[in-house]
């Protein structure tokens, strides 16, 4: 297998690898960097489990993405969203409106929920339960996950 | 009962933290020096098939191989993955003609799926390589997908301790003449005014966990087998991979991870005899066995489909003369819960409404589709579907009120259970439906959607629920619970209660802290260590809060009355004439004359001899409190569930517009978990009725083993939910409290059903409901109204 050099930022950390043009960035991160906090739920982009951030507040599905590609990328997983120890607005929303269960979509909802108030700070319910379609929770019906991501756009938007 | 303090509030739930920072560690997650990969070889291409030939020669020569075992290799006993064995005394156990019938790895080829050998490798991608290059011959053998199909006399036999593919009926032992129920019902049937009956399918829902199954293995210097996984019941997979592979349980050790979803489909065993089979072949080295998502469709067990054959029969006030009822069940290519399944089906028919005679019959079949097992609801969801309809439709054609007809119907105090014989302890599903009629305004959608006439309609339903609170006296109900407190007066809880996600070991927490009068923060849940904790049945039957928790509670009370005797010891006073406030101990009506725990629990620990008096100072011992409980009952919990739908009748598509769920909890222990549960448990019911079933094509291989494929419902299909809970304490359970787990799951069946009734004046016998399914009903049968 071809291999390539790469530059890859995670959580503010250079790390340079020379990896197989094969392997995925979820693979990277969770075996390669032993970064196991993005999750495995499907492997084929149906599940969300796996969402990660890019720069901007875009959200990418790792288990999609060749890491190859990903040269000079700048990675955020839901390891690096807490800043020295303070939970980012989505994270506390998470915790404090119950919308937290088995917590194996978490990672990636919480991904997606940032990428989600990057692009729209006020979402209307509709808009979330929208932009919620290609993450999967099989425990919470979504209800308590909605309700913490409003919960969080208005945090966020207070603290502005 | 004196005002409680944690119970009650809807705390954060104690790993939410750690969950939310990608800090909790699942199977997956886990990685040792010098670890191993195990891949388990699955037969794809066949559901029915004998092996002929098995060549491992290309794949040993894979770089990164370490060793491959075929069927040979591995301990040659069988097992079963359910846990009846654990649950029942034996005699039963051969009464119900439970069966292990699995082998590690087997030439012989039941599902797709079933396994044929294990790779070692030490990477993944060589066992995957080398997964490539085994060579595998195949006799195909016929594939029966139905029950009529595997009974036919020609059909080849699964095993030979179940002849005619016979899987499983209710025994005469148990049951005379096969039939669980009360009274005659052929018999009481003829006084009927109004009889209603049909067949009715129910589907083959798949759990859809989202963490697919990962185990890690060691079998290590010590002789001892480590296995570390995400099952239900760790303290049931402990015995059972000690029998297996020959060891005492002193040298198996059970360590559970952080559960990523369970609902039944991690009820027992799954894949850990094939990962510590492939340990202990390479002893001193962890095996981690990894599935993908399609091959964790394949590998776990989905709700029982089958036909339900249910009829009733009415006077012409609404009495309810007679059910009789027949369910049977595709078990798939291994007994796994052929036995259990079948049984409870029914009994959630038996313990819902007072028919003057109720007459049940249960069976299994073997068949080449992926097995059953477990699932949330395990049976209700069946019998909710075809038994909430029959109702409805006797309700429109005497005229009668759905919500009036179950109010006055349903079972309650002083009435059986599901289990003949125990009296429900209490029941409050009365205000259940008035609270949740009310919510979703009932009496005026009725009215409003009687005389519809354009192509989208509207529709309301009902359908009640009652399910249980641990299955004792049916199955084993056991929970040791240890209460350790240290010196600094913390106290720390050891038990191997399992928390699927649901929140069970906050609610447990709660319990803990209230009970010994202790903040959250001075206590410790010690959990998923089987060298630690005492026996556990694990999480089955929504038993963890009540059963768990009166073991707990029972413990700590253990170590609240040592705190009383030594408080009276020291005060000299009598522990009748003490109090306990902010953790200090003192006389009533006398706060002065105190002292505080942790006065008592330093002593305690640090009994010193005192220098002067050459006596120790205090009473001496660190104080535990143990139990090892059995609970006396399985107080039901009930629900009430309305629905309303819009049905496309031109596209066939049905939109969910309101959920209410009004649920009959006793008392909730922590009321967000409690939401939480029965709102995550109607996204599983609503896709049951609407849109969940895995489709096998005719060679009994599965077309949809994927999230693509297979329909959950998304966030955008859902609908507006509801959920009021209905405070009655239970005179048995914990602070009151009766379980949640499973029923969330049940009743959204029966309500989206009759809410679709409603709308277009039709019943339908199979679900799940599809648009497909509406429009060809609609076009063969036409709209009735």
């Amino acid at each position: 297998m071809k291999t390539r050099s790469i530059t890859l930022y995670v959580n503010g950390e250079a790390n340079s690898l020379t990896i197989p043009v094969n392997r995925t960035l979820l693979q990277v991160l969770r075996e390669d960097l032993g970064m196991p906090e993005t999750k495995y739920g499907c492997g084929t982009g149906e599940c969300g489990a796996c969402t990660v951030l890019l720069e901007g507040g875009k959200s990418i599905l790792a288990c999609l993405t060749l890491a190859a590609t990903m040269d000079g990328a700048k990675i955020t997983t839901v390891a690096g969203l807490d800043e020295d120890g303070k939970l980012h607005p989505v994270q506390e929303a998470f915790v404090t409106e119950g919308a937290i269960q088995c917590g194996y979509c978490t990672p990636g909802m919480v991904m997606k929920s940032v990428s989600i108030l990057a692009k729209n700070p006020k979402p209307t319910e509709e808009d979330i339960r929208r932009e919620l379609e290609g993450n999967i929770c099989r425990c919470t019906g979504y209800v308590k996950i909605v309700q913490a991501i409003q919960k969080a756009s208005e945090v966020m938007a207070s603290t502005r | 009962m004196s005002e409680l303090s944690i119970v009650g509030k809807s705390l954060p739930k104690i790993d939410a933290k750690e969950k939310v920072l990608g800090q909790a560690m699942y199977a997956a997650d886990l990685s040792f020096p010098g670890m191993l990969y195990g891949k388990i070889v699955r037969c794809w291409k066949y559901a029915h098939a004998k092996v002929t030939k098995l060549d491992f020669s290309e794949a040993a020569k894979v770089p990164g191989v370490v060793k491959i075992l075929g069927p040979k290799d591995v301990t040659q006993n069988v097992y079963n993955t359910g846990v009846l064995d654990v649950m029942v005394p034996e005699p039963v156990g051969q009464m119900l003609g439970d069966l292990e019938d699995i082998h590690i790895f087997s030439d012989y080829i039941k599902h797709q799926g079933d396994k044929i050998c294990g790779i070692i490798a030490k990477t993944e991608e060589a066992a995957e390589r080398a997964a490539a290059k085994i060579v595998v011959e195949y006799e195909p053998l016929p594939v029966y997908l139905t029950a009529e199909e595997a009974a036919k006399p020609d059909a080849v036999q699964f095993h030979p301790a179940k002849p005619g593919n016979k899987a499983f009926q209710l025994p005469a032992a148990m049951f005379p003449n096969n039939v669980y129920g009360w009274g005659d019902a052929e018999a009481e049937m003829k006084k009927a005014d109004l009889i209603v009956e049909d067949t009715f399918y129910v589907p083959k829902q798949k759990q859809c966990q989202m963490e697919p199954h990962a185990y890690v293995a060691l079998y290590d210097a010590q002789g001892r087998l480590n296995c570390w996984t995400s099952t239900q019941m760790p303290k049931c997979v402990h015995p059972k991979l000690a029998r297996l592979f020959g060891l005492p349980m002193s040298r198996v050790k059970i360590n559970q991870t952080t559960v990523g979803g369970g609902f039944g489909v991690r009820l027992g065993m799954i894949s850990e005899p094939e990962c510590c089979a492939m340990a202990m072949a390479v002893p001193g080295h962890h095996v981690k066995v990894q599935q993908l998502r399609e091959e964790d469709w394949v590998a776990s067990e989905s709700r029982h489909p089958g036909k339900y054959w249910m009829k009733m029969g009415f006077k012409n006030d609404g009495t309810p003369v007679a059910c009789q009822a027949k369910f049977v069940a595709y078990t798939g290519g291994y007994f796994t819960q052929a036995s259990g399944v079948p049984f409870t089906t029914g009994a959630w028919l038996l313990g819902t409404y007072k028919y003057g005679a109720c007459n049940y019959e249960g069976e299994a079949y073997f068949t080449n589709q992926v097995p059953c097992g477990a699932y949330r609801g395990y049976g209700n969801p069946q019998t909710n579907f075809p038994s909430e309809q029959l109702i409805d439709r006797a309700c429109s054609k005497l005229g009668i009120d759905p919500v009036e007809w179950r109010l006055k119907w349903h079972k309650g105090i002083g009435d059986d259970t599901w289990i003949l014989g125990f009296k429900y302890p209490s029941c409050a599903i009365d205000e259940c439906i008035a609270k949740g009629a009310e919510a979703i305004g009932w009496k005026e959608k009725r009215a409003k959607y009687a005389n519809q006439t354009g192509k989208k309609r509207r529709g309301v339903g009902v359908a009640l629920a009652t399910h249980t609170s641990g299955a004792m006296p049916m199955l084993l109900e056991h929970t040791t619970a240890t209460v350790k407190v240290n010196e600094d007066a913390t106290a720390e809880v050891i038990v191997n209660c399992s928390d699927l996600g649901t929140g069970a070991h906050t609610a447990l927490h709660q319990i803990a802290a209230e009970t010994l009068g202790f903040p959250m923060e001075d206590v410790h849940m010690l959990v998923g260590n089987s060298d630690a904790a005492g026996f556990d049945i694990g999480a089955h039957a929504s038993r963890t809060i009540y059963v768990g928790g009166l073991a707990i509670k029972s413990a700590c009370e253990k170590v609240t009355a040592q705190f009383f005797e030594r408080a009276a010891e020291a005060l000299e006073c009598r522990t009748e004439d003490l109090e306990m406030k902010d953790k200090k101990i003192f006389v009533k009506g006398s706060p002065e004359k105190s002292i505080d725990i942790k006065t008592i629990t330093t002593l305690g620990v640090y009994n010193f001899i005192d220098p002067a008096t050459g006596k120790p100072i205090g009473h001496p011992g660190q104080i535990q409190g143990y139990e090892s409980f059995f609970p006396p009952h399985h107080s039901p919990p009930w629900s009430a569930i309305f629905v309303e739908v819009e049905v496309d009748t031109e596209t066939g598509e049905v939109k969910l517009l309101e959920f209410v769920t009004a649920y009959d909890i006793g008392r909730a222990i922590n009321p967000k978990s409690v939401e939480g549960q029965l709102e995550g448990g109607a996204q599983h019911g609503l896709g049951n009725v609407l849109t969940e079933e895995t489709y096998y094509d005719k060679n009994g291989l599965c077309m949809n083993s994927n999230f693509t494929d297979y329909k959950m419902l998304g966030p955008s299909d859902l609908p507006p939910m509801k959920v009021i809970l209905v405070e009655q304490p239970d005179p048995l359970g914990p602070y009151g409290a009766k379980s949640c787990g499973e029923m969330g799951l049940v009743n959204p069946i029966g309500a989206t059903a009759n809410a679709i009734y409603n709308a277009i004046g039709i019943q339908f016998t199979e679900s799940p409901i599809t648009p497909e399914l509406i429009l060809k009903t609609i076009k063969d049968k036409g709209m009735t109204y």
